[in-house]
């Protein structure tokens, strides 16, 4: 299969931050999750991605292309839809105006195309009931959705999604889920989230990033894997046990060497990400 | 009922030939008769039809625009820009309110005292140039890091605002200026004004928009103390020498602005 990305010792420094520490990943079609604690690199690496930033040093291949040339970096952005972490409205936008002022951008210049294709992706993310309405006057997961629908405008090859599900209900990050499904069929999605749960629930391939550096690349099955055997149920805190919490039926759930005689249950996605960072986050593994 | 459509004024009717009251006598009919409506319904053409509801659903659906929309079409502005204009934040209400202030205490304080209209000539150049922070930038433009990320030329984006922008805050400035001051001098801001807009944009280059305005906005200020600090008035910044040398600052930054190098460096990411 062909990669869609692919970044070559990819670094970025900001001030004394050193966000990126030489990133080498391959992205191929289908959605990708990229998990990490906070200040992992997971948004400077998606801002490189969307062309928003340019690394310090390192090369990043896009759909083929060189986002450090300007054509070719034009060529990438025509390909491209992008949620950002904190997508900002104009203020005073309806939801169909903002989508349009968007569709503008992507250099959609014939007026009745444009706004059949704005109908279409306000319709795809379930707000067409509400394209009339203030942007400023939605729910934090509606406003989520309109960038979405943003992000979704001429079909992109690739949509790169910073914390989609953040800030969300439970109810709305499963609608989400339906909606990032259905996008990476046919398209290469990269998204960035700290829920293990979302990476299990939709993602093909899995980054995980830590201080600037990818500590596991693989599919969430292989992740998971990391904690075999190393996941075991007991009445108290058990010895060996680098990170333990009891659960709502009484029992502790330990993670780390287990005791003889302890019966292994099968790990989680979450399992093996907690035993991948280790002390990073908060396990000594 | 006691009559039908023949096919004839079926096919005239779907074919728009038919007009006036016989129109109206066969619109009638088809409301009330299901059998007619079936037969006008096989002999409509079908891409007349969507083109017909598409035009219904265009303009239905698509939400009235906001009256600096409408304003701009009526200018002659195309639609798409007189769309990427309405987002620009310095020509929202509140921005044009805060400088419409500043140029009202500006004015009245000119209107005090003759003294006091240094006040004025002062202020005004940074009208402008205020305005022109606003139109684009990190930090000012809420959907900044989205439009980094989408394939429209930034430097026409810039541009398209700064214009508007630029035009809207020359016009006000010059009708406060023209109650506050007298002939010649009501213009005399004008010029150092564009020097400094110009300035803002090659340097933009380097820095945020509204980094630079900020920038050349405090060598301004400086410039004018440095003048009152060596006790000389600051008419003189806007005499013939300064006007002249403001002129040149302006067609120097224009030429630097339009350049096809300046163009592409306006693409390139930060």
């Amino acid at each position: 299969m062909t990669a869609t990305v692919v970044t070559q010792d990819v670094t970025k420094r900001f001030v004394r931050t050193q966000a990126l520490a030489g990133v080498s990943l391959s992205l191929s079609s289908g959605v990708t999750g990229l998990l990490g604690p906070n200040g992992a690199g997971k948004t400077t690496l998606l801002r490189i991605l969307a062309t928003v930033l340019a690394p310090d040093s390192g090369s990043v291949r896009t759909l083929g292309l060189d986002p450090a040339n300007p054509r070719e970096q034009t060529r990438i952005r025509r390909s491209l839809g992008y949620l950002p972490q904190e997508p900002g409205f104009q203020r005073g936008f309806s939801v169909f105006e903002f989508v349009d002022y968007v569709a503008i951008l992507k250099e959609m210049t014939h007026a009745r195309a444009r706004h059949d294709e704005v109908r279409r992706v306000i319709d795809s993310v379930d707000l067409t009931l509400v394209s009339g309405k203030r942007v400023r006057a939605l729910s934090g997961g509606m406003r989520r959705r309109v960038a979405l629908a943003a992000a979704l405008l001429g079909d992109p090859s690739l949509l790169v999604l910073d914390e989609p599900t953040a800030g969300l209900d439970p109810e709305q990050r499963l609608r989400f889920r339906e909606l990032v499904s259905r996008a990476g069929e046919g398209r290469a999605v990269v998204l960035s989230t700290h829920q293990t749960e979302d990476v299990a629930a939709l993602c093909q391939d899995v980054v995980v990033l830590h201080e600037g550096r990818v500590r596991f690349q693989g599919t969430p099955a292989q992740l998971a894997g990391l904690a075999d055997g190393r996941v075991w149920y007991a009445a108290a805190r058990g010895e060996g046990a680098a990170l333990a919490w009891r659960t709502g039926d009484g029992r502790h759930r330990n993670l780390g060497t287990p005791p003889v005689g302890a019966e292994p249950v099968p790990p989680t996605l979450e399992d093996g990400y907690l035993l991948l960072l280790g002390s990073a986050a908060g396990v000594a593994a | 009922m006691t009559w039908h459509l023949d096919p004839a004024q079926v096919r005239g009717y779907a074919d728009g030939t038919t007009g006036g009251a016989r129109a109206a006598s066969v619109e009638a009919h088809l409301l009330a008769c299901a059998d007619c409506r079936g037969l006008l319904a096989a002999a409509a053409p079908t891409d007349r039809l969507t083109a017909v509801w598409n035009a219904v659903q265009e303009t239905v659906d698509s939400p009235r625009r906001s009256w600096i929309e409408q304003l701009l079409i009526r200018a002659r502005v195309p639609e798409d820009d007189a769309r990427l204009l309405a987002a620009t934040p310095a020509l929202q209400a509140s921005w044009l309110l805060a400088l419409v202030g500043v140029l009202a205490f500006a004015t009245a304080a000119a209107g005090a005292d003759d003294r006091w209209l240094r006040i004025f000539l002062v202020v005004a150049p940074l009208v402008p140039v205020l305005g022109v922070a606003g139109a684009y930038g990190r930090g000012i433009d809420p959907t900044y890091e989205l439009t980094r990320a989408t394939p429209y030329p930034t430097v026409r984006l810039l541009l398209l605002r700064v214009v508007a922008v630029l035009t809207v805050s020359v016009i006000v400035t010059a009708a406060f200026s023209s109650v506050a001051t007298q002939g010649w001098d009501a213009l005399a801001w004008l010029l150092p004004s564009l020097a400094m807009v110009g300035l803002v944009l090659v340097l933009s280059r380097v820095v945020d928009l509204p980094l630079a305005a900020g920038a050349v906005a405090l060598v301004y200020v400086i410039a004018v103390f440095g003048l009152l600090l060596r006790r000389r008035d600051v008419v003189d910044l806007f005499a013939r020498s300064g006007q002249l040398v403001s002129l040149c600052v302006a067609a120097a930054c224009l030429a630097v602005v339009l350049s096809p190098a300046r163009r592409a460096a306006f693409r390139r990411v930060p």
